[in-house]
């Protein structure tokens, strides 16, 4: 919890060394962010308190980042970024699940030990990219609570480890109807059957070749995979993590 | 029939198409199935010009229920066959039962944006004998299922953008990509692949179906690579990590219209008007 109040990279340095400046300004330009000399500002701003200051930013309706609101809870922000800070908070919680089930993974076979491996390493990938490109907008480093698993039965990890990466294919498909930003949708394809495979490897090392390895219980009549909008995501991913998510400017469905 | 309503379709929008499909027409109308799949090339260039990329949601859905139709009638055929699916049937018949249901779920999109389904094509899975059993040898068949399930995965990610203007369409098809990519990985599975497509290991697929798999570049080029190979050393307990591999694995890639139809083109039979 002690990083709620800073950026997660304050103590390390710069997390971002691949990615000139010049290629964030355009993720946030397209964002319909700010300019650079205003990204200088909130830059600065974020390592305070992650709060986006009030008042010339805002004169343009520009979106905002992450903040800490008062009661401790973490505003993932609104329009794209708060969508890419809730697949970036799945992205770390996809890591450290994935995380710890190897590191307890001590006496599975190779082979189980090297699937969830690789299944960790991708996901590592996925929440190294989000998070540069949210750069200053991105919502801390987040802890996880995962006591409802029982790491020591490989088959309950791989299910849990399913439905985690099902929430992230749900997530990713249900944002589609919200991104305004082409470029973050293409993004957001080509990630969404990665963790559509995740889960399938996952629920492939439960009960291979079989109906359930393709997910028969969730496609629905017309052969549609999940999707799940904003606010089922956080319900759903909210009992893993430790910090209280708040998705109340996240977009959703006009009823 | 099949095809060629979208020709006349097309022609229907574009009067300076009617030109250029009549002397493709004739010139197909004489052309076998299998002299059309020995110069896929051509097949994919009619095709292509029977889809032009218009912008036009309803062209996309049909573009998408082309495939569909080819996965469902692959499926329903390979399943009647008398191939050895032994204990994998049951999966091989809920992916089939999908297929069929993206067929109906595309049609019903495609009447409710207010415009008209393509029919179903005949197909021919030899694609002019260059997979000369499908139906009478597994390793076949799975070869063919592969390739279509992982083609079908890149084909919805190419067209997504397309429908950015129609939310709701756009959501159904990316709900269908994702169950593509399902399908994709289990049959990998089921064939001893790794589950990531890559340019490395086709699985004797045609090497256009993975042609820019192992893009490691995303959203402006970001250099995955030096972003996180010292993590993935650090959490590898500094063992030599295949970073490189373990990126392009972490995403996969778009194809064009075009590029599809060329792969997908000598399966279709399109002899028939």
């Amino acid at each position: 919890m002690e990083k709620l109040n800073t950026l997660p990279d304050t103590k390390k340095g710069p997390s971002v060394p691949a990615i000139p400046s010049v290629e964030r300004r355009m993720f946030l330009r397209n964002l319909g962010l700010a300019s650079a000399s205003a990204l200088a500002v909130l830059t600065s701003c974020a390592k305070e308190d992650l709060a986006v200051p009030q008042g010339g930013l805002r004169r343009s309706g520009a979106r905002v980042g992450a903040t800490v609101l008062p009661d401790g809870s973490i505003d993932l922000g609104d329009g794209d970024i708060g969508i890419t800070n809730m697949a970036y908070a799945l992205e770390q919680l996809e890591v450290a699940y994935y995380t710890m089930a190897y590191d307890r993974s001590a006496g599975w076979s190779e082979m189980d030990r090297r699937v969830i491996r690789e299944l960790r390493d991708h996901e590592l990938v996925h929440r190294e990219l989000l998070k540069a490109l949210l750069g200053p907008y991105a919502i801390p480093e987040l802890e996880f609570n995962f006591s409802t698993v029982d790491f020591n039965n490989r088959n309950a990890v791989f299910d849990a480890a399913q439905k985690f990466e099902t929430v992230g294919t749900g997530a990713y498909n249900g944002s589609s109807k919200f991104v305004q930003d082409l470029e973050l949708l293409k993004l957001a394809g080509k990630i969404v059957s990665i963790e559509a495979r995740h889960a399938t490897l996952a629920r492939h090392m439960i009960q291979p070749e079989s109906r359930f390895a393709v997910a028969h219980e969730l496609i629905d009549n017309g052969g549609l995979d999940v999707a799940y909008f904003p606010d089922e995501v956080l319900m759903k991913a909210q009992p893993f993590i430790k910090q209280k998510l708040s998705g109340s400017k996240l977009p959703a469905p006009i009823m | 029939m099949n095809l060629f309503n979208i020709f006349s379709d097309i022609e229907k929008i574009d009067p300076e198409a009617e030109a250029r499909f009549a002397f493709t027409r004739r010139k197909m109308l004489k052309t076998t199935s299998i002299a059309a799949a020995a110069s896929p090339i051509f097949v994919a260039s009619v095709i292509n010009k029977a889809y032009a990329d218009n912008g036009d949601i309803v062209s996309v859905l049909n573009f998408a229920l082309l495939l569909e139709y080819l996965e469902a009638d692959f499926y329903e055929k390979g399943l009647m066959s008398g191939l050895p699916f032994g204990n994998k049937r049951a999966l091989f018949e809920e992916i089939g039962k999908h297929e069929k249901e993206h067929v109906d779920f595309l049609k019903a999109s495609i009447a409710w944006v207010g415009g008209q389904a393509i029919g179903k094509p005949e197909f021919d899975f030899t694609a002019g004998g260059m997979f000369p059993n499908p139906f009478s040898n597994f390793d076949v068949f799975l070869t063919l299922s592969q390739a279509f399930e992982d083609l079908g995965v890149r084909a919805y990610k190419g067209q997504a953008p397309k429908l950015f203007s129609h939310r709701d369409v756009l959501l159904g098809a990316l709900r269908i990509h994702s169950t593509e990519a399902r399908h994709a990985a289990e049959i990998r599975l089921v064939r001893g692949l790794r589950v990531w497509a890559s340019e490395q290991e086709t699985g004797g697929a045609p090497a256009a179906v993975y042609k820019g798999e192992n893009n490691i570049h995303h959203h402006d080029a970001v250099d995955l690579i030096s972003l996180t190979y010292n993590k993935l050393l650090e959490m590898a307990g500094g063992d030599q990590t295949p970073a490189e591999r373990i990126v392009r694995e972490s995403f996969d890639e778009p194809l064009t219209r075009e590029e599809v139809l060329a792969i997908a083109g000598p399966f279709v039979r399109t002899a028939m008007p």
